[in-house]
């Protein structure tokens, strides 16, 4: 449900003028469609860890700049999805 | 007393062996969840023998992955056909960023109290999950200044466990701190938001949300970025 509750989050930032962009596990990708996020960054990381297993600072980094880039990129609705696998116990 | 393999599979999802990393076996058909144990065992005596557990991690996951397909054909609750697009105002280089998470995060000593319980445990959250669903949300304002050892976090729905150790695998203040210093974004806003996800979602609808966003608009913030978990 928690998928569910930041997309309507999102959508009403979004209806207030505000852009956003959201990072998200690969497992919750149908919720960013269903509820029609402007700008996702999907990670084939497992839930409860979106950005990158702990410790893995440099994955953390490479998924934020990753859903930065799309507020300049993006001219339409955009989804992303990051190919690098999990890596635990950095 | 014995037990079927469809209440061994639902143990896992908030019942007597509740782990919300495995919760997704209630979502499977018996065969299926048969078949994720079996190749789960395959691949960890793999490990015996040749090392390194990344193949069984992977699998996990792919499985998690298919754990949370909705069903061919389910109603789905909450499908739109349209959102909101919003164009940003300026470069994200020249842009004030906030960050807003469901991870469940907070300040120690601003605890957000639910159900008016003084330091709720993660288990107690876990085992009251169904009345935070029934709940609206309470959103935790964090200074991103906050050194790591002042944050807290506690969350019904998913294994806090790498959220508690390294703040950044749900609420990653310190690569926006690092981008903003170099430049990649203009201003990182003072505050961070976090609030924990299962919440009513009619309540979050009408009254949270629209707030939440018209507070951002107020603080002249410019884009969001969010993470659900």
């Amino acid at each position: 449900m928690c998928h569910v509750s930041v997309g309507h989050v999102a959508r009403a930032i979004e209806e207030a003028g505000i852009p956003t962009s959201v990072v998200l596990v690969r497992a919750f990708r149908h919720v960013a469609e269903e509820t029609r996020l402007p700008r996702v960054v999907v990670t084939r990381h497992p839930m409860g860890r979106p950005l990158g297993a702990a410790g893995d600072h440099q994955r953390h980094r490479h998924v934020v700049m990753t859903a930065l880039e799309l507020f300049d990129s993006a001219g339409e609705p955009v989804m992303v999805e990051l190919p690098e696998p999990f890596r635990a116990g950095l | 007393m014995s037990e079927t393999f469809e209440e061994f599979r639902n143990s896992f999802y908030y019942g007597s062996r509740s782990d919300l990393n495995f919760k997704f076996l209630k979502n499977l058909p018996d065969e299926e969840a048969a078949q994720f144990l079996r190749e789960l065992l395959d691949h960890l005596g793999d490990a015996y023998d040749h090392g390194g557990l990344d193949p069984l991690i992977q699998l996990a996951i792919d499985w998690q992955i298919r754990g949370y397909q909705p069903p061919e054909g389910a109603t789905r609750r909450w499908v739109y056909d349209e959102g909101p697009f919003a164009e940003p105002a300026r470069p994200v280089s020249e842009s004030r960023v906030a960050l807003f998470t469901s991870s469940g995060h907070f300040v120690a000593g601003d605890d957000p109290r639910p159900f008016d319980v003084e330091d709720m445990t993660q288990e107690e959250a876990e085992d009251r999950i169904d009345e935070f669903l029934k709940t609206p949300p309470t959103l935790s304002r964090i200074p991103v200044d906050t050194v790591h050892e002042d944050l807290r976090v506690r969350h019904g729905g998913y294994d806090v466990t790498s959220a508690a150790s390294d703040p950044g695998v749900t609420f990653p203040v310190t690569a926006l701190r690092e981008l903003e210093a170099e430049g990649v974004i203009g201003t990182l806003h003072e505050d961070a938001f976090s609030f924990p996800g299962a919440a009513a979602q009619m309540r979050l609808i009408k009254e949270s949300a629209p707030a939440w966003a018209q507070m951002l608009a107020d603080q002249a913030v410019d884009a969001v970025l969010l993470v659900p978990v």
